[in-house]
């Protein structure tokens, strides 16, 4: 079996505990299901026995909160060695990480802290990354951040950054279109002109998901609609990168699962439509 | 790697002490309220972060406390012992010992062994799951030998004394209890937690039967687990003990 190469396109939603149960009676029709892989680094029980359930019956996208790959310290081969293992008995299509850092000096915030986009931090990543690649004997995607904070002395643009890691690594983009939005907004910049960076064959999948406007910057909450903004990148990244497996993403007030399975419907419309159009 | 490392020890230091943020001014774009600000909901974040794996792994001691001050807990736990891992299920294993020095909890004596049997519970639920196993193996054991057996207990066996009635507490505040919110609060209790298929079970034990599964799951072979056990509490049955475990199937299996 080589489920990496099965996941090329298609809807999905997270899987979260409060629709599992509904999930498992409905099986509702979605190209794949996501979890955050920290919450299944465990030995057994009632939650790894419902992901194994899942994976019976859909293809599983393993989404890494906590490696913290572009922390100064050591890469946390604790860490990777859970999530070995977790790739091992799930055998999921995508397995993604973010480009963060999460503490440092041994503490952790377990929080996904921005990195300035410098020359210094590119060679880091591009060494975990690597790392990470042979140890999981697979293709990450490592996705973009959303951040409150913008770093002085980066030297050059997300995108820019992103790009070059992916030639660096082979890694794929999980393209959080959100997260590239909240950060237009934060920062001041035009994000569907940044969607030009990108190399199609370097973006392996995308993230939708909604914001929260909090005081004078936008904050990445996950705990609402996709916007109508986003909407708008999204139609555009599908026309420009093709059609990718795209996850809707809810994490904090979750819904009705109704509501994630209209939000994929959504997604999954357009995608067809601008392939069509193509 | 210096300049990197510089903005990250700075930036966690400024997440960690707010006073520490006019450090970040030089790696950060915007005036300095704008930084403070901003820097501001990533301090949120963390001890958001920390409150909800606390709160995961101990939603009674949530109850018992309120929502509001359970964060206030949070917030005091977080800063004197923040997470070293990026794995939050790990976090918060010295959380009842944080509290046993908490002074605005000292009205709540129970609540460190409440918060020991909860995250006993929590650890359970993650446990291996337990293999087949058949007990009659267990009988086969030749009568000379089995003061030398060393039992296997289940994954996520654990044992949690207490003065207080921390079993009754638990029980209560699951939801679908009695309907009598009595606590006789005289009562001192030894959880013993399992796994039962994929549910985790907190029952109340007798100190003997504590003491000596407490022996056992450190490793002692069931001659000396059952002579210490049987030095403090005369009336202890091994044999009534064992029946009731591996009827349960609390025991996976031994060692000789």
């Amino acid at each position: 079996m080589n489920a990496a190469n099965a996941l090329v396109s298609g809807t999905g939603i997270g899987l979260r505990q409060p629709h599992y149960r509904e999930v498992f009676e409905r099986r509702p029709s979605l190209a794949f299901l996501e979890v955050h892989s920290e919450n299944f680094f465990l030995e057994g029980g009632a939650a790894m026995h419902a992901l194994e359930r899942a994976r019976e019956a859909y293809a599983i996208s393993l989404h890494g909160v906590g490696l913290s790959l572009g922390s100064s310290d050591t890469l946390a081969e604790g860490h990777l060695a859970k999530l070995a293992r977790l790739v091992g008995r799930i055998e999921p299509a995508l397995v993604s990480e973010h480009l963060c850092w999460g503490g440092v000096g041994g503490v952790h915030f377990n929080d996904l802290l921005p990195l300035p986009h410098t020359r210094e931090t590119l060679a880091l990543l591009a060494d975990r990354i690597d790392r990470v690649q042979a140890r999981l004997k697979r293709r990450i995607l490592v996705e973009n951040l959303s951040a409150y904070v913008e770093c002085r002395h980066s030297e050059m643009t997300e995108t820019a950054f992103l790009a070059e890691l992916a030639r660096r690594t082979g890694c794929g983009l999980l393209l959080d279109l959100n997260n590239l939005y909240v950060n237009a907004i934060n920062f001041g910049f035009d994000a569907a002109a940044r969607l030009g960076d990108l190399d199609a064959d370097s973006v392996g999948q995308i993230h939708l998901a909604g914001h929260t406007a909090v005081d004078d910057c936008l904050v990445d909450t996950h705990g609402a609609l996709v916007s109508d903004p986003v909407w708008r990148l999204y139609e555009q990244a599908c026309r420009r990168f093709g059609p990718r497996p795209t996850l809707i993403e809810w994490d904090t007030d979750l819904p009705a699962l109704e509501v994630l399975l209209s939000e994929a419907a959504r997604a999954e419309a357009i995608a067809q439509r601008e392939a069509a159009d193509a | 790697m210096r300049e990197l490392s510089d903005f990250q020890v700075d930036f966690a230091a400024a997440l960690r002490d707010r006073a520490r943020t006019p450090a970040m001014q030089r790696w950060l774009a915007g005036n300095g309220d704008e930084v403070d600000r901003r820097l501001a909901i990533y301090r949120a974040n963390m001890v958001a972060a920390a409150g909800r794996a606390l709160a995961s792994a101990c939603p009674v001691v949530r109850q018992v406390v309120g929502n509001d001050f359970f964060g206030g807990l949070a917030r005091e736990y977080q800063h004197g012992t923040p997470s070293t891992s990026g794995d939050l299920t790990e976090y918060g294993s010295s959380f009842p010992d944080f509290l046993a020095g908490f002074e605005h909890t000292r009205d709540l004596p129970y609540l460190p062994d409440l918060a020991r049997l909860e995250w006993a519970v929590h650890r359970a639920c993650g446990a291996a799951d337990a293999p087949d196993w058949d007990p009659s193996s267990l009988g086969a054991v030749d009568p000379e030998m089995q003061s030398a057996i060393r039992l296997q207990w289940a994954p996520g066996t654990a044992i949690v004394p207490s003065p207080h009635p921390i079993v009754r507490i638990w029980t209560i505040h699951q939801g679908g209890d009695d309907g009598q919110f009595s606590v006789d609060w005289s009562r001192s209790e030894n959880a013993l937690v399992t796994r039962d298929g994929f549910v985790v079970r907190v029952s109340d034990c007798s100190p003997a039967d504590a003491c000596f599964i407490a022996a056992s799951l450190a490793g002692e072979p069931l001659g000396d687990a059952a002579a210490a056990t049987l030095a403090d509490h005369p009336d202890f049955d091994l044999a009534a003990l064992l029946g009731r475990a591996l009827a349960a199937r609390q025991v996976c299996g031994f060692t000789l």
